[in-house]
């Protein structure tokens, strides 16, 4: 609970606030706190986790800080409403563990490799259409045709159909903030929406459209991503029908829109920093180091929920049994005790050897770390090593559109033109 | 303790998440099975010590332990 002795901590979930972009100055100053911050919120309050090492903290005891119990964003759920929506994201072990194994094969570093001609085929494609065009929106040419496609294809899903699933998510996006634009019962939604991910009548669509795809598989399994779902779905032991279809939503919304929102970023930090290109242009083994600052600068979710299951203590507050505890990776990822001059986008920032980065866009470790971080990586590195192939340099040419949202850092639109490089 | 001490490190399965980032830090010491994804220690699991603090450190869900110091 809030001690009267706290400082009045700076607004961070506000939606209309991300409108101008991550408020790194007020995070700035909650991270200047030796104790942990009570941040207000609707009729209670959370704990505001801003410095890298209490995320991590927080990421890596499950035991104490649940994913299952409230809900894993802002505000709490009432318990059906939580049921019905309950993904993997939202679960604690034993259930979280059954439901990740049940995908994490396909996501192990050693089998996304399999993945790389495909990726380099969709990125060589849409980049050379880019260029062609002379540039145009870059979130509608680039950033949300590549992970889309990727995922789709994973799963089995007809790409196809990859521009109606990008409009369902981009739903879902402004059902995580405070307005959304489409009536409740838009795409033929008569389920109340508290009941559906993100408040947002586009979850029903993407759930009718998991369960078409399961029709289809279940009389023609093949060697899919959704096929196996069908599989494993067909043992109620192992997932029920709910969690197919909380699945198959997470495996569509999260495959796409975040690696989306870090290629805007990326795109945006390139052209505003035409140096830190001409350093990876010139020395393409920076590539790797390129994309984990692009993760880091970008830091696509901004934050994850979790609620204490026990009195315990952290940065000397005591936390009490109830208590909601919030992650904030937008803020982590720029904790001055971690980051040399956290504000530059430092293409060579990272030595990426094989004991990797410790960036937190992925979250900050524990067993929810992001299973598609893998694939993600390889997104990224492809397109920035299919870019320098075709000495691709970016222009910006008008102001991004952001996402109205505390949760997803997103790009709605930004306008780029291809210039060629200097080499 | 020298970093380059031997030590031998084990997997606790129920805690694996089958992440596989172990096996790819270190392919000669742990292998994922591909039907239960789950990770395991293949041979006699040394690893220098330094090398090891790192899988351990690196492991998302705390499933990997030195079980035997300084052989
Ligand atoms: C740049 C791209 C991405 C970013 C920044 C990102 C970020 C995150 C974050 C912060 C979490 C929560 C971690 C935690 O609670 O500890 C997460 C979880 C997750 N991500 Fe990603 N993600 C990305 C791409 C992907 C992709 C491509 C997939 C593809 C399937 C994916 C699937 C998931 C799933 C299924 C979870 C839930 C894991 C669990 O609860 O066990 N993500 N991601
Ligand atoms: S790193 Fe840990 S969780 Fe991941 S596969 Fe290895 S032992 Fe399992």
């Amino acid at each position: 609970m809030a001690s009267a002795a706290t400082v009045e901590t700076p607004n961070v979930t506000d939606p209309s606030l991300y409108l101008q972009g991550i408020p790194h100055d007020r995070f700035a100053r909650i991270r200047a706190t030796p104790s942990l911050a009570w941040h207000p919120y609707e009729n209670g309050g959370f704990w505001a986790v801003t410095r890298h090492a209490e995320v991590r903290h927080v990421s890596r005891n499950p035991e104490l800080f649940s994913s299952a119990i409230g809900h894993t964003n802002l505000w709490d759920l009432e318990a059906d409403a939580l049921e019905a929506r309950r993904s993997l994201i939202d679960t604690d072990a034993p259930d979280h563990t059954r439901l990740r194994r049940l995908v994490a094969g396909a996501f192990t570093p050693k089998n996304i490799r399999r993945w790389e001609e495909t990726v380099r085929a969709i990125t060589g494609e849409l980049l050379d259409e880019f260029v062609a065009q002379g540039g145009g929106d870059w979130v509608d040419m680039v950033a949300a045709p590549l992970p889309i496609q990727v995922i789709l294809t994973m799963l089995g899903v007809p790409t196809d159909d990859a521009d109606y699933l990008v409009e369902l998510s981009n739903y879902l996006v402004e059902g995580t903030g405070d307005a959304q634009s489409i009536p409740p019962d838009a795409f033929g939604n008569t389920t109340e929406l508290r009941l559906l991910p993100f408040n947002s009548p586009a979850s029903h669509a993407l759930f009718e459209y998991g369960e078409g795809m399961r029709q289809q598989r279940q009389d023609d399994l093949r060697d899919d991503l959704v096929s196996h779902l069908v599989r494993a779905e067909s043992d109620v032991e192992r997932m029920s029908r709910n969690e197919y279809r909380n699945m198959f939503h997470l495996l569509v919304f999260a495959g796409n829109e975040t690696t989306r929102t870090a290629i805007s970023h990326g795109a945006l930090a390139l052209a505003a920093n035409p140096d830190e290109w001409q350093r990876v242009l010139d020395d393409p083994s920076m590539i790797e180091s390129a994309s984990e600052e692009i993760l880091r600068w970008s830091t696509p979710i901004l934050h994850m929920r979790r609620t204490a299951t026990a009195d315990t203590e952290l940065a000397g507050t005591e936390i009490a049994e109830g208590d909601k505890v919030v992650m904030w990776y937008a803020s982590a990822n720029r904790d001055e005790a971690v980051f040399e001059d956290p504000d530059k986008f430092d293409v060579g920032r990272f030595d990426v050897g094989r004991a990797n980065s410790d960036h937190f866009a992925f979250g900050g470790g524990g067993p929810h770390l992001c299973l598609g971080a893998f694939l993600a990586r390889l997104e990224v590195n492809v397109l920035l090593e299919e870019m320098a192939k075709r000495s691709i340099c970016l222009e910006q040419t008008s102001e991004p559109v952001r996402a109205r949202s505390n949760f997803v850092h997103g790009v709605l639109s930004v306008g780029m033109r291809p210039a060629g490089g200097s080499n | 303790m020298a970093g380059d001490d031997m030590v031998r490190v084990a997997v606790d399965q129920e805690l694996c998440i089958g992440g596989g980032i172990c096996e790819m830090l270190e392919p000669e010491v742990f292998e994922l099975d591909n039907d239960i994804v789950i990770s395991s220690v293949t041979g006699d699991g040394l690893l220098p010590r330094a090398r090891a603090d790192v899988v351990v450190d690196r492991c998302p869900s705390r499933a990997i332990a030195i079980v035997e110091e300084e052989l």
